[in-house]
């Protein structure tokens, strides 16, 4: 039973970390991100490629999880600048989907859509296998408290103050001769990296990475997770993170109690309610989703 | 492999059919942007329940295409409207991002819904399998040939109606400033609502396109929702000849750009292509500059 | 597709399994013990049935998961295997190895399978086989991979392919595209993790028999059309395609072929080529394809069997889903190699003797009760399936027998064999 529990700890703990990245790049810039999912998936497969295909240690993965999605942020961060929010919901949406589709045909580097298997488990060879799970968990606990610490010392630092600023009047900040541009931008890259930082977690955990893994719906489960725990706010990350896997969990129990219900009907009823959730919280609880934004 | 001249306008011409299918769900995602200022997320969705009014029409009249039309248009337009009375209408004052985020989750739903009700086989419209007509070394598919007149027939009317008469001239007022149309008089909330239904009855169409092309699933639309997308912002939100003619080239070009590119890429060009027009001008191709925030 | 990780359960007896489970995890936690060691004689055999319920593989999963449950009844109803009754946890994979981490967690951990039954992604397979490696437990599954016979990841050799592989299904291929004398066919293929590697596969078995192909086409699924990826093959002058694709792509596929009016010879592997397929097509236009498919074993009592009792509780041709002949063949198997290795045994002596019973010199048996008979006499049994005769290789794959079919009439028609 703890081995499950383990597991489904460690799974939100990832999600915790998506969340925090995405809690700083939309809840401190208002950035509308819809296309996550892509650093999410650059890092899960900058482990796996380092490992796996080169042979390298974990930690070169781990470094180039992290600045791949990084750089590639940058482009995406001068194109925001200009463009609406509704557009760059649209754009980000479609630069997700390049990444997927660019790791399905770069078939020497990624092996396309078979995936790479054999991704090595994380603390094996220290903790021997019946407990690198745990040792697993209790690092990813680890990581997303130094992330979380992270983002509060940037938070309350003068460039923190800065990029609040930003969100809050853009205008006023041209007038003083800052310039929000590349604060916002680099704001994106630490987001960015964060998921990275996540997704080279993930694939050692699961062992085995598929384009397939690093779908737009990913995005929006992040989306979800940042809004129930309320945006903005740190704790927020990890109450929403948890709070998605409830929902997602509690369809199992749901099971238990009506027993009647075909598995694929619950297959429509769980998106019913992750759509039900989304409209309600929106609608009833927003709770710092437009307590941020201006009208 | 070298491409002769007609090779390429074949692809052309599987580009511009594909183009005109999208067309539709990149007018509705627009005309709804245009007035409720948000990228309606659920437009894939109102396409699937469009197929699904059509087929349920096409086997309950024995095959009548105008009673699929009519079908599908009316589910589509059923939903859109629900959508827009149960949905959307009690965030109309909230910022785009909480509305899209509505029309995501109203997408699921729909989705769910349809699962429940229709489940998850395919199902195909039982038409008869004609051969492609030709033209010297040019190919068209009959089918097509009637997806693309049902599109230019809907947009035409769809055009009408926005600038010959009193309703469409309303939802233009709107769209360009809603509480001067109101000062002026106009129910804004009518004329709203009228957008929605004209907006889920172009889903429907594209749906009976979509359904006759294609397949008949709960998934079905949402696969075009994207593309749809892309087209939108191309043109620029909110302007419908923009998304229109968004669309064609869009399809176009895509299919133009297989022998160079390869059946995979040729999905990511739409997003390239979109990506670089808005670099170049971000309000969209053929809209005029307004306010970037 | 979705990959939300959610798990659900269902169960074959009518008591309340949860309080039994929550007992027994409670019991675990005190205990803490290692689970498989030799079980005593008379506790149930666990296994897990984890398919793919919803997702891709939707429309097999439902049918495999009914085989597996009612091919343990029937074990069961026989007395069980080694004194022990077989005891199913049934759970959605979600047809994603996010999910199916999870679920094979909560099977091996929770419920304490000592075998999952019944993967059918390879990336699925590939997620759960190290799970099952470190938990001693059997795995059977009916995915594609090459990788999963690879000697790296089946290391402990408890895992067992009961589909024909890549190689054996696309050698099937080359022989069938000689048959039916092609000098020239292209190739056309979903890029999906098991369709692609049929096609590869096909190609270099092609080519290393001297034969050259006009194209090779990998095509992207749910596209509003294949208009264009179809001309460019066309555009080649094949004499053939070979199509590797499953029934909606095949039959857009197709249908979109049917209006441009090229003749053409189609080969395409059975599980595309089914009855939704012909209607979808409609049968005029099918008339002629070349189907390639495994033998089911039609002269099988094994298989009436599967078939009598999938026809009743799927209300589907029971050769619209071969995967869950595949999974009705799995817990006889395991059943038979229960009983083989004796009461008490443990899961890697039950392995031990998966060979023995399905591989080999032994009286050929087509059900776990005939079996049991001959065993109990100290006599060697070699089941002979529903799905194919479950002959196993040196890296515990099937090597099924092929045969292709031709259609005519809206029915597949059988042509001639392959030999595997």
């Amino acid at each position: 039973m703890e081995a499950y529990l383990l597991a489904i700890a460690i799974t939100a703990l990832v999600y915790v970390l998506l969340t925090l990245g995405l809690n700083f790049q939309y809840g401190f810039t208002g950035l509308i991100n819809f296309g996550y999912v892509g650093f999410f998936a650059l890092g899960a497969y900058a482990s796996a490629i380092c490992t796996v295909r080169l042979g390298w240690p974990a930690w070169t993965g781990f470094a180039i999880g992290i600045v791949v999605p990084a750089l590639l942020a940058w482009p995406i961060g001068r194109v925001a600048l200009r463009l609406r929010d509704d557009y760059l919901a649209i754009v980000t949406l479609g630069f997700s989907e390049i990444v997927r589709l660019v790791i399905v045909s770069e078939k020497d580097l990624t092996n396309g859509n078979q995936g790479i298997a054999g991704v090595p488990k994380l603390f094996a060879g220290v903790a021997g296998p019946g407990y690198a799970d745990g040792v697993l968990a209790a690092v990813l606990v680890l990581a997303v408290v130094l992330v979380a610490l992270l983002m509060r010392a940037i938070v309350k630092s003068p460039y923190g103050r800065l990029i609040q600023a930003i969100r809050d009047d853009e205008t006023a900040l041209l007038a003083l001769g800052k310039d929000p541009a590349r604060f916002k931008t680099q704001v994106l890259m630490l987001g960015a990296a964060i998921a990275g930082f996540a997704g080279s977690f993930y694939a050692h955990y699961i062992g085995f990475v598929t384009p397939e893994q690093f779908v737009p719906i990913v995005t929006f489960q992040v989306w979800m997770a940042m809004i129930m725990g309320g945006v903005g706010r740190l704790r927020g990350a990890v109450v929403g993170a948890f709070m998605l896997l409830v929902i997602l969990e509690g369809s199992r129990v749901a099971r238990d109690i009506v027993p009647g219900v075909s598995e694929v009907a619950m297959s429509s009823a769980r998106l019913a309610v992750i759509g039900l959730a989304l409209i309600l919280f929106i609608r009833f609880r927003p709770q710092g989703l437009l307590g941020i934004k201006r009208d | 492999m070298d491409l002769l001249w007609f090779d390429y306008a074949n692809l052309a011409l599987n580009g511009l059919a594909e183009g005109l299918m999208i067309a539709l769900p990149a007018l509705a995602v627009t005309l709804v942007f245009g007035v409720a200022r948000f990228p309606n997320a659920a437009v894939g969705d109102f396409v699937s329940l469009g197929c699904f009014g059509a087929l349920a029409a096409h086997r309950a009249t024995g095959g009548s295409i105008a009673a699929s039309l009519a079908g599908g248009a009316a589910a589509g337009a059923l939903g859109s409207w629900l959508g827009w009375k149960l949905a959307f209408q009690p965030l109309m004052r909230r910022h785009g991002l909480a509305l899209l985020l509505t029309s995501i989750g109203l997408g699921f739903v729909l989705r769910a819904f349809m699962g429940l009700s229709f489940g998850h086989e395919i199902q195909l419209f039982d038409v008869p399998l004609m051969k492609a007509l030709r033209f010297g070394p040019l190919l068209v598919n009959p089918i097509d040939a009637m997806v693309a007149c049902f599109s230019l027939v809907c947009m035409g009317i769809v055009f009408g109606l926005l600038r010959f008469t009193s309703a469409g001239r309303t939802m233009r007022a709107i769209a360009c400033d809603m509480d001067l149309a109101r000062v002026v008089g106009i129910d804004s909330r009518a004329a709203m609502g009228r957008m929605w239904v004209l907006s889920g009855v172009i889903c429907g169409v594209a749906g009976l396109a979509l359904g006759l092309k294609t397949q008949v699933s709960p998934e079905a639309g949402a696969d075009l929702l994207l593309p749809a997308f892309a087209a939108a912002v191309i043109g620029g939100l909110g302007n419908p000849l923009g998304a229109v003619l968004g669309a064609i080239c869009l399809g176009v070009m895509q299919e133009l750009s297989t022998p160079f590119v390869g059946f995979t890429y040729k999905i990511a060009l739409s997003y390239v292509v979109m990506l670089l027009v808005l670099l170049w001008r971000p309000q969209g191709l053929f809209n005029r500059v307004q306010g970037v925030r | 597709m979705e990959f939300i990780l959610f798990l659900e359960r269902k169960n074959v007896n009518q008591l309340d399994r949860r309080q039994i489970l929550v007992a027994g995890a409670l019991g675990a936690l005190v205990q803490g013990g290692n689970v498989w060691a030799a079980q005593p004689a008379g506790a149930a055999f666990r296994i897990g049935a984890l398919n793919p319920i919803t997702g891709s593989g939707a429309n097999f999963g439902s049918g495999m998961q009914k085989a597996i449950l009612f091919s343990a009844e029937e074990v069961n109803a026989a007395g069980g295997a080694a004194g022990r009754k077989l005891e199913v946890f049934a759970e959605d994979d979600q047809t994603s190895p996010t999910a199916a981490v999870l679920a094979a967690k909560k099977l091996l951990e929770v419920n304490k399978v000592q075998a999952i039954l019944g993967t059918w992604a390879s990336g699925v397979s590939l997620a759960v086989l190290p799970m099952t490696n470190t938990a001693d437990a059997i795995l059977m599954h009916t995915s594609g991979a090459v990788a999963l016979a690879d000697p790296k990841i089946n290391a402990k050799k408890m895992a067992y392919r009961y589909q024909g592989s890549s190689k054996h299904l696309s050698r099937a291929f080359a022989t069938a595209a000689k048959k039916e004398g092609l000098t020239r066919p292209a190739v056309m293929a979903q890029n999906n993790p098991a369709l692609a590697p049929h096609a590869e596969g096909f190609r270099k078995a092609w080519i290393a028999d001297g034969g050259k192909l006009t194209d090779f086409v990998l095509y992207e699924p749910n596209r509003p059309s294949y208009r264009s990826e179809l001309q460019q093959v066309l555009r080649s002058r094949p004499d053939g395609i070979i199509l590797s694709a499953y029934v909606p792509d095949a039959t857009a596929i197709v249908r979109e072929w049917a209006q441009l009016g090229t003749p053409m010879k189609w080969i395409i592997p059975g599980f595309g080529a089914n009855v939704d397929f012909i209607k979808g097509v409609t049968p005029e236009v099918a008339e002629g394809i070349v189907v390639v498919e495994s033998v089911v074993n039609e002269k099988s009592g094994a298989y009436a069997r599967f078939a009598q009792q999938f026809a009743l509780s799927m209300k589907q041709a029971p050769e619209s889903n071969v995967y869950a002949a595949m999974c009705y063949d799995m817990v006889q198997v395991l059943a038979l190699a229960i009983e083989a290795a004796g009461p008490g045994a443990d899961t890697v002596a039950i392995a031990a003797k998966i060979h023995a019973v399905t591989t080999g010199a032994g009286t050929p048996v087509d059900s776990f009760a005939a079996g049991k008979k001959l065993l109990a006499q100290k006599k060697a049994v070699n089941y002979v399936g529903a799905s194919s005769t479950i002959d196993f290789d040196d890296e515990n794959d099937v090597d099924p027998t092929f045969a292709a079919f031709t259609i005519r009439g809206g029915k597949w028609q059988r042509s001639y064999p392959i030999s595997g």
